[in-house]
């Protein structure tokens, strides 16, 4: 079950958060995605040698916690998607592709032309292309 | 020398140099932005777009009319579908559905399904009165208004 998704622009700005869960609020999930921030950016300035060699890196699993766990992906113009799930077992294709189409998604969403870079998305069509993926992703896992 | 046989959109359409839709599209938006920066105003800016569509459709119509060798339009209802199927094809690579004809045939809608300005835009609430896309009304008045020869 994916609890949240975030955008977070290039100077650590958030850009977009949506949760999913009725439950958990805004606060909890805004201070587990900030302290993912500082994971990336760990990863970022000591990239290991073994790492990977594409260039929009999924970065995989930033840190696991109690009940969820906390995935990262970096474009090149270091625009940050996090997602927090609470699934326990999730294949690395699966989630590669569901961060391949948020950021199609997130292509598009900037390209209006009264989109302001830097400023939070307020797209509404954004929104709705997240919670499909998201729905989508759910369902696929279950093959 | 024969005169040529009107050709149809797609035939032109085929033969004509063209531009990446995406570049159009942001290049557009970029325009509509910067009016909207510079004259703050929505109607203000629809009036411009509108002036600048009719400085483009006067001198649209000639290239129009040389490439598309249509033939002389008997009423408006074949203007209009001429309109539609033809000049929008030719410059926009997509038709337009002619419909909404009022009673004496004067007016009529061009309704565009799939229009390449409009990709990725989404109007904020600031901004409802924009009419986005009024280059085109501007382009479609000059182009009728270089025709016009009587009334």
């Amino acid at each position: 079950m994916i609890v949240c998704v975030a955008v977070v622009g290039h100077q650590n700005n958030p850009v977009f958060l949506q949760s999913f869960t009725d439950s958990d609020d805004a606060l909890k999930l805004h201070h587990i995605v900030h302290c993912s921030l500082d994971v990336i950016d760990e990863r970022v300035n000591n990239p290991k040698k073994s790492g990977p060699t594409l260039n929009d890196t999924f970065l995989g699993v930033l840190y696991p916690m109690d009940d969820c766990k906390v995935y990262g992906y970096l474009t090149n113009t270091n625009v940050k998607f996090i997602m927090v799930t609470t699934d326990t077992d999730l294949k690395d294709g699966d989630l590669r592709s569901f961060f391949k189409d948020l950021h199609s998604a997130y292509v598009d969403a900037v390209s209006n032309p009264f989109h302001i870079p830097g400023k939070k998305i307020t797209s509404k069509s954004f929104a709705e292309r997240v919670s499909s993926i998201v729905k989508s992703f759910g369902s696929g896992s279950t093959f | 020398m024969a005169p040529l046989p009107p050709r149809s959109g797609d035939a032109v359409f085929a033969n004509i140099e063209r531009v990446n839709a995406e570049l159009f599209s942001l290049t557009y938006g970029a325009i509509v932005r910067q009016l909207l920066t510079d004259l703050e105003e929505v109607d203000e800016v629809n009036k411009q777009l509108d002036q600048m569509g009719y400085n483009i459709g006067v001198r649209l119509i000639d290239e129009f009319l040389a490439k598309s060798n249509v033939s002389r339009c008997a009423d408006f209802k074949e203007t209009a579908d001429v309109i539609a199927k033809v000049g929008f094809k030719m410059f926009l690579g997509v038709t337009a559905s002619v419909t909404n004809w009022d009673a004496d045939g004067m007016s009529c809608s061009l309704i565009l399904e799939d229009n390449p300005l409009v990709d990725f835009v989404e109007l904020p609430d600031t901004c409802q009165g924009l009419y986005y896309c009024n280059i085109l009304s501007g382009v479609i008045r000059g182009a009728l208004e270089m025709l016009c020869t009587s009334y």
